[in-house]
């Protein structure tokens, strides 16, 4: 009887520990998208997600319009057919009508630049536009020559380049690495014979799945940035990036082409197709959507690192223009937050860039889900 | 007759030779695998173990028994790292892996069907989440929570490290641990009911020891990544410049993060001294992984045997 007691109190206990551990594991998910959320969802809006992250200062020149229709309003600019505003001090556009010639602006060297609505107006012809009111503002706008020069400042603040930048380094990681690491999980699972040589790759692949991401950044910069002088770059990136992501390429794809039965192999081969026609007609087609589940968790490896990414893609807060070269650094929105909090501490900024990130990987995840889940169906109807 | 057979070898030939050269592409892939791993120990490792040798060469003793990191006066010393690391570590698995196998015992033996289908993706979420996040949740609520009861009033901390760890490696712990416990077959199950045994002593006494070289190669596994850990561990961990963390409450420098820290400076000897930490690193991870490839080939033996 005591004995029966004693067991179940023990049963409670640890049945109350179980509990316990499963709550806590939920509420710590919980305290963080609580705490990033409450943090940074206040800054994100479609400005965060569409400017730049710099203010752009830009000289430009306009030809004015000849036709242009008279409103008589006093904010309206008819010659530029512009409207302008006050905002803090500043002369910004407001609103640019449709046949504007703002739209055929051109910077100092004859390339077009596009005005938009939010930009400031720094200084017009000879006035500077410095704590002037809106009718000084207009006059000067209106007056002089046919062609008139501006200085604009477009305002930054937005994360566009980070988002820009990561979706380069994820099309240029994929590249590489989906293809060698496709090719081989199919070398593992339909030639590689037992014995040293398939030892070796898998020990490889074992071991590479186990370095931690900083010891790559350390090989991307001693390789791809310093010794092959790509500087820090998207290229040199995503170099660094495809050698890290080759294990879960290889081991996810090789896991599903195990998945496809071997009967498809066997009436393949039977109706007298060689073997590459068997992996390309076949086994490929089948494992498809694993396939496609390998490339997604890919890209969320990709959006989540950083310690590879610093030290080989630089944090720079800019639209890459080449591949490699110092016009080709590029932060990533990851790489970006964790410059923001060192530099600046600027903690509310940097959970907007992570509120951003959070959404993406939901988004990843459940796009994989859903694929997993229609693929799983097929295979079982 | 003969024209046409003539013509059928040569497109037989076409077709091995195809055959073969896919047969090569395939091979050459699965070996970069092999060139990578050679050429990260090689270019890792030669620059690292760099100043250690030659003309007016570095005491390999000085760097891996010291207690003082000084780039100013050339003081390299590493050995304070190596325990703040493996202390961080040790912590995390001490925190982890009880906290992870549970949540994994809940999610396989207990829980019904459609708490399931909530914990799991929680569960995936928390893997996704990129580390820098991590980090800025510790520095925001885990280094805040310290600072108002830590006996020095700094929040940065070997304990702030060790919560953080423990909330990263809790996914690895709880995903590998769920599907060992899954693989025990159900006989053991009934056997064990057959006795008279209650469901937690069944999960106790027969599910969790049968499954116990999963929730071993979790355990490894999670003791890598946490001793792998750079960005979110170099945010909170305070990172001093010398000394043994007395208490929980003392600043540590991780291994990771003196490398992460001073990279975008170093030059020369200095940054040599960085990929040197990097070797450290690498070497303690080389033996975790050998350990973790033993595990699981013992396992697929067991299984193989069964």
């Amino acid at each position: 009887m005591m004995k029966n007691n004693n067991t179940k109190l023990k049963d409670g206990i640890l049945r109350g520990l179980i509990y316990l551990s499963a709550t806590v594991t939920v509420a710590i998910l919980v305290v963080i998208i609580g705490f990033i959320f409450y943090k940074g969802l206040p800054g994100v809006n479609l400005k965060f997600m569409t400017r730049m992250w710099d203010d752009e200062t830009t000289v430009v020149d306009v030809s004015r319009n000849n036709n242009s229709n008279s409103h008589g309003e006093t904010d309206y600019v008819e010659s530029l057919g512009i409207h302008i505003a006050l905002e803090d001090k500043n002369i910004v556009i407001k609103s640019i009508d449709s046949n504007s010639p703002v739209k055929d602006a051109v910077n100092m060297k004859k390339a077009s630049y596009e005005l938009k609505t939010g930009d400031v107006i720094g200084k017009a012809g000879n006035t500077n536009f410095k704590n002037i009111t809106l009718e000084e503002a207009k006059k000067a706008l209106d007056e002089g020559t046919e062609t008139i020069r501006m200085k604009i400042t477009r305002t930054g603040g937005g994360i566009l380049p980070m988002l820009v930048s990561t979706i380069y380094i994820i099309g240029l990681t994929l590249v590489i690495s989906a293809p060698i690491g496709i090719c081989a999980a199919i070398y593992l699972n339909e030639y590689a014979k037992p014995g040293r040589m398939l030892n070796i790759i898998r020990f490889a692949i074992q071991n590479l799945a186990g370095i931690p991401s900083i010891v790559y950044g350390l090989f991307g910069m001693l390789v791809f940035v310093q010794t092959l002088k790509l500087s820090y770059s998207v290229l040199a990136g995503a170099f660094t990036l495809s050698i890290m992501l080759l294990p879960t390429i290889i081991s996810t794809t090789e896991e599903t082409l195990k998945e496809v039965p071997m009967t498809y192999r066997e009436s393949s081969m039977g109706l007298g197709a060689t073997k590459l026609q068997t992996i390309s007609k076949i086994i490929i087609p089948s494992a498809l959507p694993g396939i496609l589940v390998a490339i997604i968790l890919s890209i969320g490896r990709i959006v989540g690192e950083s310690a590879a990414l610093i030290w080989t893609a630089g944090t720079i807060a800019q639209i890459p223009k080449t591949l490699v070269g110092s016009e080709a650094a590029a932060a990533t929105l990851t790489t970006k937050m964790y410059w923001l909090i060192k530099e600046t501490a600027d903690l509310e900024q940097a959970s907007s860039i992570a509120v951003v990130l959070i959404v993406l990987v939901i988004a990843l995840n459940m796009l994989s889900k859903l694929i997993t889940r229609k693929f799983l169906k097929k295979r079982t109807s | 007759m003969k024209h046409v057979g003539k013509n059928e070898m040569v497109a037989k030939q076409q077709k091995d030779y195809k055959e073969k050269v896919f047969h090569f592409i395939f091979l050459f892939s699965a070996l970069i695998s092999v060139l990578s791993v050679i050429a990260i120990i090689a270019f890792v490792f030669s620059k690292g173990l760099k100043p250690f040798f030659g003309e007016n060469s570095y005491s390999f003793l000085d760097f891996i028994t010291g207690l003082k990191w000084d780039p100013g006066t050339e003081s390299y010393g590493i050995f304070y790292m190596i325990v703040g690391s493996v202390l961080a570590t040790l912590g995390a698995i001490a925190l982890g892996v009880p906290i992870g196998l549970l949540t994994a015992v809940f999610i396989a033996e207990i829980a019904p069907k459609k708490i399931v289908a909530i914990i799991r993706p929680a569960i995936e979420l928390l893997a996704g989440i990129p580390s820098v996040i991590y980090g800025a949740f510790g520095l925001g609520v885990i280094v805040q929570l310290i600072k108002k009861v830590s006996p020095t009033g700094q929040g940065e901390s070997l304990l702030a490290v060790i919560c953080v760890l423990t909330i990263m490696i809790l996914p690895t712990i709880i995903t590998l641990s769920e599907s060992s416990l899954r693989a025990v077959p159900k006989s053991y199950r009934e056997a064990s009911y057959g006795l008279g045994a209650s469901k937690i002593q069944t999960i106790f006494k027969t599910v969790v020891p049968a499954a116990r070289s999963g929730i071993l190669s979790a355990t490894v596994l999670g003791i890598g990544r946490a001793m792998g850990e750079t960005m979110a561990v170099m945010m909170i961990a305070g990172n001093n410049i010398g000394g043994l963390p007395k208490s929980i409450w003392s600043k540590i420098r991780p291994l990771t993060s003196n490398i992460s820290m001073e990279m975008s400076y170093a030059s020369g000897r200095h940054q040599d001294m960085l990929f040197a930490t990097g070797v450290v690193l690498f070497l303690f991870i080389l033996v975790i992984n050998m350990v973790l490839i033993k595990i699981t080939s013992k396992m697929g033996n067991a299984n193989s045997k069964k």
